[in-house]
C-alpha cells in the first residue's frame, strides 16, 4: 500500500467519523447527554489524527515523486529539491484544501478536548457547527471536486514540477500556512457565535470563550499578510510588495472586520453593548474568508494566484450561501433577544472612537470588496470591461488608513463614556506635540508629499500615546505596588497582556505605516543597459555590472548578474536572476535584494544579450524603509502573542488609604 | 497654562508642514510621465501598472508616454490614445466622470450611512460627564488601577 | 427603528447583490477582453520589412482585405497556429486578400530566422518599438486581425487561430466587398 493509499483511506474514515461526530455532538447539545459528548469528542481526537495522516502522505508522496498521483505529478518534478517538494502540499488547490481541513480538524479537536469543559452546552453546540463545516470539507477532499489523491493510471515519467512562482523562495513555506491557519481559526469564533444564537443566549459567554481565538487568528491573519507582501517584494520582481490583487484583497478583508471585532467587542465587554454588530462581524470575518477562497480557487478574477478551473467554484459558493443564509437568518431571528443595555457614551468617549473606527473598518472592506468584484457588475450589466486596481484603491484606502491612525491615537487616551477638558490637555498634551515633530522629520528627511508627511505626523502621534501610557502605567506600578522600573515595566504585559500587547500591535502597524509611506513617497529608478564593467549611479549608490553569467541547476537554469553595489557605506554584491524554469514559458525574474534599515537597493536583471553577454538591462531600485514593514509586522505579532498570553492568577490589590478614600467619594 | 501655549505652537508648527507639503508645485517631465503610466494597467501582467511593471510591453508604453509628453500633448489626449486602444480597460482606475464612476462614490456613501448610524446612538453632547477629582495625579492613578482590575476580570 | 429595518434590509439587498455577482461571475472567461479597436478604422502604419528590402504601408493596401497577424519566434502558440496560416495563405495567394506579419518585441534576426523556418511566404514587418501594436491594442502574440476593403477592422482573434475561424472572417469581408 503506497502513502497515497493510505491517505486516501485515512480521509474517507475521517469523513465517516466526522459524519458521526456531528450526529452525536447535535444530539448531545440537545439532550445534554454526557455519553454522545465523550463519542464525538473521541470521533474529533481520531479524524484530526486522521486528516493529520493524510496531510504528512500527501507530503511524503511528493517527496517521494510518487507520479502516480495526479496532484504530484502537476506539481512535483524528479528535480524538486526536498524542501520544496515538502511544502508543494499548498502549492496548487486540492493540497491546499487538505491543509484546510487539517487546520480545521485540529480546531473541532481542541474544542471537543478542551472547549467543552467549562461551558459545555455551548460549546457541544458550537462542536456540532465546527463538525458540520469540517465535513463539508471532508466531503471536497474525497470527491473529484479537490481529491488530493486522485490517480493516473499511467505514471509520467516525469512531472510537471511547481508553479515557477512557487519554487522560487523560502516564504512560500511560511506565508500560506500562516494565512490558512489565521483563516481557519476565524472559524471557531464563528462556530460559538453561531452557537450562540441557536441556544437563543443574549448573553456575551460565546465572545468570552472565543477572545483568545478571534486574537490568535487576527495575529496569525496579520502576520500572514505581511509574510505574503514579503514573499511578492523578494520573488514578484517590480520592487512593490501590495498590489491590490484580489487574492491580497481577499487576505485583507478578513483581517479589516477582524480588527473591527477585537475593538468593539470591549465595548460589549465593558458596556455590554453592540451585541449584534459582535456576532455580524464574527460572521462576516469568517464569511469573508469562504469568499476569499471562492475568489482565489474559483477563477472568476484574474490573479496571480488563480489556480486553473475546476468543479470547486460552484461548490464553494453553494457553502458560502448556506453560511450567509444560515446566520443571517439566525442573526434576524434572534435579534430581539440580543438588547443593548443602554446608549453609548458621549462623542468624546472610547467607546464612541471605537465606533467611529468600527465604520472606517466597514468602509476600508466594503470599499476592497466592491473594487475587486466591480468589473465583474460592471460586465454584467453593460458589458463593459474595466479595471480596478493600485490608483482606486490608494486614493480611497490611505484616507481611510490616516483616519484610522489618527483614532488609534485618541482611543486609548480617552476614558469609557467620556472626557473632560482637563483629560483631554493631559492626555494630548505630548502627542501633539509629537506630531508636530514628526511632521517636521518628515519635511526634513526629504518626504514631502502630503500623505506621507501625514502619516509621519500621526504616527509619531501614536507612538506618543503608547510611550506615554507605558511610562504612567509603570509610574502607576511603583506607586501602588512599589515596584522597580523593570519588574513594573514586564508586570505590565504579564498582569494586563491584552491591553499593553494591544499597545505594541499599535507600534508595529505605525511602523507598518511609516514603511509603507516612506517607501511610496521617495523610492527613485533607474534602468541602463551595461557593459560588464560598466555602472550606474542611482541616489548615492554605484551600481557596477562585473559579469552576466548562466548558471545551470538540475531543477532550473538562470542568467546571473553579478553586481557590486558601493556607496552610503555599502559595499555588497547583488546578484539579480532571470530563472527558466523547464515547466514555464516565460522566464522568471529574480531579483538582487542588498536589504538596509535606511533603504533597500532592489536590482531587477531586466534583459540581457543572449547571444554573447555583452551587455545586460539592469533595472536598480532604491527603496527606502521598506524593511521596516517586515519588522512592523514582526512587532504585530509579538503583541498578538503577549496580548494572548493567559494572565497569572490575580492577586487582589491594596490601595493605599489615601487612594481609597479618594476613590470612595 | 503652558500647557495650553505649547499645544498652540505645536499645532501651529503641524499646520505649517502640512500646508508646505500640499503647495503646488512644478512637476518634472519624468514626474508627469510616472503620473501618467500609474494610472495604466500593463497588458501582459497580472494587475500591475505600467509604471511598476518590468515586462517589454510596459516598457514600450513607457517610451510612448515619454514621447507623448516631450511633445507637449496633455494627459487627457495621452490617456485618449490608449482608451482608443484599449478601451477603458487601460485604466487601473475608473474615470470619475462615467457610469462606472460609480465605484467612487461607495466609500463616502458607507462612511455617511456608518456616521449616521453611529452618531444616532451617541448620548447627546449636552449631557456632561461624571465629574472627576480635582487631582490629576490621583485621578490617573485611580483610573488606571480600576481599569486593569476590571480587563483582568 | 425604522433606522433598523432600513439597515436590515440593505444588508439582505446587498447580500444577495453579492451572490447573484458571484453566480454570474462563471459565465465570465477573465481571459476574453473585448474592448479594443474592432469596428474602428484601423491605425495607419508605415514599417520596416523583416528583411530590410523597404517598407510596407497600410495606406497602400487600401480596397484591399487584409489580415495582420501578430507573432514572434519567442511564442508557442503562434508555432501552432503557422500551418493554419501558410494553408489560408496558399488559398487566397492570388486574390485581393493580403496577409501581413508584424514581428513583435524582438530582433529583426531571430524574427527573419523564425520566417523561414517556419516557411512564411508573405509579407512580415518589424514593430520595432512596440507602437503598432500598442495602436492596435495588442495584449500579446499571436494576435490577428481582420481589416475590410472599407480600412476598419471588423474582427479580432486573440490567441492562436485555427484556419476555419481565418477562411470564415475572409470570406465574410470578401462579401462584403463585393456587394458594395
Amino acid at each position: 500500500m503506497s502513502a497515497a493509499d493510505l491517505g486516501a483511506a485515512a480521509l474517507r474514515a475521517a469523513l465517516f467519523l466526522s459524519l458521526w461526530g456531528t450526529g452525536a455532538a447535535i444530539y448531545a447539545a440537545w439532550r445534554r447527554d454526557v455519553r454522545a459528548l465523550h463519542s464525538a469528542r473521541i470521533a474529533a481526537g481520531i479524524s484530526f489524527g486522521l486528516v493529520v495522516i493524510a496531510a504528512l502522505s500527501m507530503m511524503f508522496a511528493l517527496a517521494t515523486h510518487d507520479f502516480t498521483v495526479l496532484y504530484v505529478a502537476e506539481n512535483n518534478a524528479r528535480e524538486t529539491p526536498l524542501f520544496y517538494s515538502i511544502i508543494s502540499l499548498w502549492a496548487a488547490l486540492e493540497g491546499s484544501i487538505l491543509l484546510w481541513t487539517a487546520i480545521l480538524a485540529g480546531a473541532t479537536a481542541f474544542i471537543a478536548f478542551r472547549g467543552t469543559l467549562t461551558i459545555p452546552r455551548l460549546a457541544t453546540t458550537a462542536l456540532a457547527v465546527m463538525f458540520a463545516m469540517l465535513t463539508f470539507f471532508l466531503l471536497l477532499v474525497t470527491t473529484p471536486a479537490a481529491d488530493p489523491f486522485a490517480r493516473l493510471a499511467v505514471a509520467p515519467e516525469n512531472g510537471n514540477g511547481p508553479n515557477a512562482l512557487l519554487q522560487n523562495h523560502p516564504l512560500m513555506a511560511l506565508h500560506p500556512p500562516l494565512l490558512y491557519l489565521g483563516y481557519v481559526l476565524t472559524s471557531v469564533p464563528f462556530a460559538y457565535a453561531i452557537a450562540s444564537l441557536i441556544l437563543g443566549e443574549g448573553g456575551d459567554r460565546w465572545l468570552v470563550a472565543t477572545r483568545r481565538f478571534a486574537l490568535i487568528s487576527w495575529g496569525l491573519l496579520g502576520v500572514g499578510i505581511v509574510a505574503g507582501a514579503w514573499w511578492s517584494y523578494a520573488v514578484l520582481g517590480w520592487g512593490g510588495y501590495w498590489a491590490w490583487d484580489p487574492v491580497e484583497n481577499a487576505a485583507i478583508m478578513p483581517w479589516l472586520t477582524s480588527t473591527a471585532y477585537l475593538h468593539s467587542v470591549m465595548v460589549e465587554e465593558k458596556r455590554s453593548l453592540l451585541r449584534t454588530w459582535n456576532l455580524a462581524l464574527v460572521v462576516a470575518t469568517f464569511a469573508l474568508t469562504i469568499l476569499g477562497t471562492f475568489l482565489t480557487r474559483s477563477g472568476v478574477v484574474n490573479s496571480v494566484h488563480s489556480f486553473s478551473l475546476s468543479a470547486i467554484g460552484p461548490i464553494l459558493l453553494g457553502y458560502l450561501v448556506a453560511i450567509l443564509v444560515l446566520s443571517v437568518g439566525l442573526l434576524l431571528w434572534r435579534s430581539a433577544r440580543l438588547r443593548d443595555a443602554g446608549p453609548i457614551g458621549a462623542p468624546l468617549s472610547r467607546e464612541a472612537i471605537f465606533l467611529f473606527q468600527n465604520v472606517l473598518f466597514m468602509a476600508a472592506t466594503l470599499t476592497v470588496l466592491l473594487g475587486t468584484l466591480y468589473p465583474l457588475v460592471a460586465e454584467a450589466i453593460s458589458g463593459a470591461q474595466l479595471s480596478i486596481g493600485g490608483p482606486y484603491f490608494d486614493r480611497v484606502e490611505v484616507p481611510v488608513a490616516l483616519a484610522l491612525l489618527f483614532l488609534m491615537g485618541i482611543g486609548p487616551q480617552l476614558p469609557w463614556h467620556g472626557a473632560s477638558r482637563a483629560t483631554l490637555e493631559r492626555q494630548f498634551t505630548a502627542p501633539i506635540v509629537a506630531a508636530a515633530v514628526g511632521a517636521l522629520a518628515a519635511l526634513v528627511t526629504g518626504t514631502t508629499a502630503l500623505p506621507a508627511v501625514l502619516t509621519y505626523a500621526l504616527g509619531a502621534f501614536v507612538i506618543a500615546t503608547v510611550l506615554q501610557e507605558f511610562a504612567r502605567g509603570v509610574r502607576a506600578r511603583r506607586t501602588l505596588h512599589g515596584e522597580d522600573g523593570v519588574a513594573a515595566f514586564s508586570n505590565l504585559f504579564r498582569r494586563n497582556g491584552r491591553r499593553y500587547g494591544g499597545y505594541v500591535v499599535h507600534l508595529g502597524i505605525v511602523l507598518i505605516a511609516l514603511a509603507v509611506a516612506t517607501s511610496q513617497a521617495r523610492t527613485v529608478d533607474a534602468e541602463r543597459t551595461l557593459a560588464p564593467g560598466d555602472s550606474l549611479q542611482v541616489d548615492g549608490y554605484t551600481v557596477r555590472l562585473e559579469a552576466l553569467r548562466p548558471v545551470s541547476e538540475p531543477q532550473r537554469d538562470s542568467i546571473v548578474a553579478d553586481l557590486a553595489v558601493t556607496g552610503n557605506g555599502a559595499d555588497t554584491q547583488l546578484r539579480p536572476a532571470l530563472v527558466q524554469y523547464p515547466n514555464s514559458t516565460a522566464a522568471v525574474g529574480s531579483p538582487g535584494i542588498g536589504a538596509g534599515l535606511r533603504d533597500d537597493v532592489y536590482t531587477i536583471l531586466a534583459a540581457y544579450d543572449q547571444r554573447t553577454f555583452s551587455w545586460a538591462t539592469i533595472r536598480t531600485r532604491v527603496i527606502p524603509g521598506v524593511s521596516w514593514l517586515w519588522l512592523g509586522g514582526a512587532v504585530v505579532g509579538i503583541g498578538a502573542i503577549i496580548a494572548a498570553l493567559p494572565a497569572p492568577r490575580r492577586r487582589v490589590v491594596r490601595m493605599p488609604v489615601a487612594e481609597v478614600a479618594v476613590s470612595a467619594k | 497654562m503652558n500647557g495650553r501655549i505649547l499645544i498652540a505652537l505645536a499645532l501651529l508648527a503641524l499646520a505649517g508642514a502640512l500646508v508646505f507639503a500640499a503647495r503646488p508645485h512644478d512637476i518634472t517631465a519624468d514626474e508627469r510621465v510616472d503620473q501618467i503610466t500609474a494610472q495604466l494597467r500593463c497588458p501582459v501582467c497580472q494587475g500591475l501598472s505600467v509604471k511598476d511593471s518590468t515586462s517589454e510591453t510596459a516598457r514600450q508604453m513607457r517610451d510612448l508616454v515619454a514621447q507623448r509628453v516631450r511633445e507637449g500633448r496633455t494627459d487627457a489626449e495621452i490617456d485618449a490614445e490608449f482608451r482608443a486602444a484599449y478601451g477603458d480597460w487601460i485604466f487601473l482606475a475608473p474615470p470619475v466622470a462615467s457610469w462606472s464612476g460609480l465605484v467612487w462614490l461607495v466609500p463616502i456613501a458607507v462612511i455617511a450611512a456608518g456616521l449616521v448610524l453611529v452618531t444616532g446612538r451617541l448620548r447627546g453632547t449636552g449631557a456632561p460627564p461624571a465629574a472627576e477629582p480635582t487631582s490629576p495625579d490621583v485621578a490617573a492613578l485611580r483610573e488606571r488601577v480600576a481599569r486593569e482590575e476590571a480587563a483582568e476580570g | 427603528m425604522i433606522l433598523a429595518r432600513v439597515v436590515r434590509i440593505a444588508v439582505v439587498v446587498g447580500l444577495l447583490g453579492l451572490v447573484v455577482t458571484l453566480a454570474l461571475a462563471f459565465r465570465r472567461d477573465p481571459h476574453d477582453i473585448r474592448t479594443g479597436t474592432v469596428n474602428k478604422p484601423a491605425p495607419a502604419f508605415t514599417l520596416q520589412r523583416l528583411d530590410g528590402s523597404g517598407q510596407v504601408s497600410l495606406a497602400d493596401l487600401s480596397g484591399k482585405v487584409v489580415v495582420v497577424n501578430f507573432f514572434a519566434s519567442w511564442c508557442l502558440p503562434c508555432t501552432q497556429e503557422n500551418p493554419a496560416l501558410v494553408r489560408v495563405y496558399e488559398r487566397y495567394r492570388s486574390s485581393d486578400v493580403v496577409m501581413l506579419g508584424v514581428n513583435y518585441q524582438e530582433s529583426h534576426e531571430n524574427g527573419l530566422a523564425y520566417v523561414k523556418r517556419m516557411g512564411i511566404a508573405w509579407t512580415t514587418v518589424a514593430d520595432d518599438d512596440g507602437r503598432v501594436a500598442l495602436s492596435y491594442g495588442v495584449f500579446g502574440p499571436p494576435e490577428t486581425f481582420f481589416i475590410g476593403s472599407d480600412g476598419v477592422i471588423a474582427g479580432r482573434h486573440i490567441g492562436p487561430i485555427d484556419e476555419e475561424t481565418l477562411v470564415t472572417a475572409i470570406e465574410k469581408l470578401r462579401g462584403q466587398a463585393s456587394s458594395r
